[in-house]
């Protein structure tokens, strides 16, 4: 109940925002940060509740992002319609990747390797492929209008993606508190223990990952229709899987708030090391580095894990007094 | 303990006459030097950190000193001698970032913006300029894209990516031609990212309708660190020409190779070729030796190009295409401004639309922009001699001739 208030509370804290807030800037940064929350709800489903750590989430997210911009660039199609398909393909290139991982029992370091090679594989499809544009990508044609999911005003973006993270945080919740999220978390703590009281390991984390790619894709998609530009390295590179598992690891895994909370402060880091070392090429990326290694260090259960070893000291703290 | 409550109230009155204070110095002061003539902001833009730090490097380096030339001849003069301020922006080598930067730089209140140099990048800010009526001219991002989707604020300099190829492969056809047709067989060497799979279809479809045939067309990763194979399949077809389309690194390796394995064409002629540099040819003289590129250069003969070389060569850096570019790029902007007499944005959107400047130092003649494109822009043809970059084509700017097939020994 407590998290649904949070979620409720999130929600009208954020909903005002572009209204206060003058500075496109800011308003530029919020839209991003909850762009790579999106990213790292995906992730955490699987990654964060079901304990399978993908390392190539671009896989799906290139799959929706270019779901996106091969419908609309290369078929004519109208925009909603590429926005709506994108799950679908993001979920099912997850459900072929899952299902062949998961099928010949693919855990840990193994299943990390697969779901990189699989984003590589990708990559280089989409790269030689000729309905994706190969190497040159995909341009969506430019004509603002929400009909065409296109924005003249960011807050049009903002609205979009905190709806969709509101939704993630939702499902998240649904996670946490349904069966098949307590099935996915045994699976995650002792998968042969899992199995061994007749839970389904292999349909459990393949309907997680289909999920996870599914909310990946729709993230792809917003990220095509944000920029208008798709090429194989923004879809299908290494950036986006780093991102996506980055977020919820600093914001704490397998929590609801864990993905909004690590995007905010990765992005929150970046920009403070930005506007202090800005003018110092790569200064502020390696100060960036230095952090996130610090933070990791420090907070092995990210920062949901600090927040509540600090709420549990507190309450002690005024139980004693 | 009244005492204390007095000291609390003056604090608290302190605290709101001390912010006031602060707000009216954040907020009211810009404004007012502002409007006594304060120096005016250039946003520049580009990827300094990132796989494409290096070009974008030396964007910036061209483009500073560029402000640093206005700022010496007297700043704008039709606004009194303003002189120019460089916002400086990282793009990171991602869109997304660029973006960003394009917001930070329209609340620092910039006239115009100069970059991004990479094109998928210069697609994404081009358009979050545009919502502000930001003029922004690109300096080196050559896809025809950019141009072509009806933002009015968006100038590109220098050519695109059509008429460059065009020119190159019209050049490539009379130099082969002047020299009694003796290439007329065809290699191409390309990275499998948008430049090279680009660049190589484009010449796949455009070669044989102009008498070449292309025996091969080899991809490779980029990076990639071990060119035996493709130098070796390359001696095994023996073509005479070899066109390589690949970055810095890659083009540079490539040579190498081709040069250990004993394999040499009538010409290695690539079109903005990656690697064609001067770093690249005062390192490995050898290896680049007679190497055709088909690139933006500016006019070699002209004073105020040798300066610039002077100048860039004085902060230890190589001269290159995009220090020049993005210097020109800058004056081009101090051209609008001084015209537009105004730093109002739509002001300099206008004079920059209606320019026929013809004081840069590229062999281009004077501007004139449609939708955006500078009409007159071309690349040339370079050729590595003397162990320097020469001009060979087109004959208006040659400094040398072109030294083709080159000696095979």
């Amino acid at each position: 109940m407590r998290t649904l208030a949070g979620i409720a509370l999130f929600g009208l804290v954020m909903l005002p925002l572009p209204a206060l807030l003058a500075s496109q800037v800011w308003l530029n940064f919020l839209v991003m940060t909850l762009f790579f929350a999106l990213l790292g709800i995906a992730w955490n489903v699987v990654g964060g509740y079901g304990g399978q750590f993908s390392f190539g989430h671009a896989a799906f997210f290139g799959t929706g992002a270019y779901c996106a911009a091969v419908l609309q660039a290369q078929l004519g199609l109208a925009a909603w319609l590429g926005f709506a398909l994108a799950p679908v393909a993001g979920g099912a290139v997850a459900g072929v990747v899952g299902f062949l991982s998961f099928r010949y029992g693919l855990r840990g370091s193994y299943f990390a390797l697969v779901t990189l090679a699989f984003a590589e594989v990708l990559r280089i499809l989409a790269n030689s492929a000729g309905f994706t544009g190969g190497g040159s990508g995909l341009l969506i044609k430019l004509a603002p209008g929400a009909a065409n999911l296109q924005f003249a005003d960011r807050s049009g973006f903002y609205y979009l993606v905190l709806a969709l993270v509101i939704a993630g945080l939702l499902l998240s919740l649904w996670i946490e508190r349904s069966r098949f999220g307590s099935y996915l978390v045994a699976v995650r703590e002792n998968e042969d223990a899992a199995r061994a009281l007749g839970v389904d390991a292999f349909a459990i984390k393949l309907r997680a990952i289909v999920l996870s790619g599914a909310i990946a894709g729709v993230a792809g998609a917003v990220y095509a229709q944000m920029f208008l530009y798709v090429d194989p390295g923004l879809a299908f590179g290494p950036t986006m899987s780093v991102e996506a598992l980055l977020v919820p690891i600093v914001g704490g895994m397998g929590t609801v708030f864990g993905p909004v909370l690590g995007s905010l402060a990765l992005h929150l880091l970046s920009e403070a090391g930005r506007s202090v070392l800005g003018q110092a090429p790569g200064l502020n990326l390696a100060l960036y580095g230095v952090l996130l290694v610090i933070m990791v260090l420090f907070l092995p259960d990210g920062l949901v894990g600090l927040l509540r070893r600090v709420r549990r000291r507190f309450l002690r703290g005024r139980a004693d007094a | 303990m009244s005492a204390r409550s007095s000291t609390r109230r003056l604090t608290r009155r302190r605290f709101v006459a001390g912010t006031s204070a602060a707000a009216v110095a954040v907020a009211g002061f810009p404004a007012i030097l502002r409007a006594q003539g304060g120096p005016i902001k250039i946003g520049l833009l580009h990827p300094v950190t990132g796989p494409i730090s290096f070009s974008g490097l030396q964007c910036r380096a061209g483009a500073e000193l560029a402000v640093e030339a206005v700022n010496a001849a007297g700043g704008i003069k039709s606004l009194g001698g303003r002189k120019l301020e460089a916002v400086l922006g990282d793009a990171e080598s991602k869109p997304d970032v660029g973006v960003a930067q394009v917001e930070k730089m329209n609340e620092a209140g910039v006239a115009a913006i100069v970059g991004p140099f990479a094109s998928g990048i210069a697609l994404a800010t081009t358009q979050a300029a545009a919502k502000h009526g930001i003029a922004h001219v690109v300096d080196v991002g050559v896809v025809d894209q950019i141009v072509e989707r009806g933002l009015a604020n968006t100038f590109r300099f220098g050519p695109g990516l059509k008429s460059i190829v065009d020119t190159a492969l019209s050049n490539l056809v009379k130099i082969n031609d002047g020299a009694g047709k003796p290439a007329k067989t065809v290699m191409l060497v390309h990275e499998d990212s948008a430049f090279g799979s680009g660049m190589a279809k484009t010449l796949n479809e455009r070669l044989p309708a102009l008498g070449f045939q292309v025996l091969e067309t080899i991809p490779h990763a980029t990076p990639t660190r071990d060119f035996t194979n493709i130098a070796l399949k390359i001696k095994a077809a023996n073509p005479d020409l070899v066109i390589p389309s690949n970055y810095n690194n890659e083009y540079i390796l490539l040579a190498r190779t081709m040069r250990q394995q004993g394999v040499r064409p009538k010409a290695i002629y690539s079109i903005l070729g990656g690697g064609a540099n001067l770093k690249f040819i005062k390192e490995s003289p050898d290896d680049a030796a007679y190497i055709i590129d088909c690139n933006h250069w500016f006019d070699n003969r002209n004073a105020e190009a040798k300066a610039l070389r002077q100048k860039t060569e004085a902060k230890g850096l190589f001269i290159t295409y995009e220090v020049m570019l993005a210097h020109e790029c800058v004056r081009l902007v101090a051209d609008a401004i001084e015209r537009a007499k105004s730093t109002d944005r739509a002001a300099i959107v206008k004079a920059l639309a209606e320019s026929t400047w013809a004081g840069h130092f590229m062999p281009y003649g004077p501007t004139k922009f449609v939708n955006g494109q500078n009409q007159g822009a071309r690349p040339v043809n370079l050729q590595v001699l003397d162990k320097d970059f020469k001009v060979v084509f087109p004959p208006d700017v040659a400094e040398a001739k072109p030294v083709f097939p080159m000696p095979r020994t």
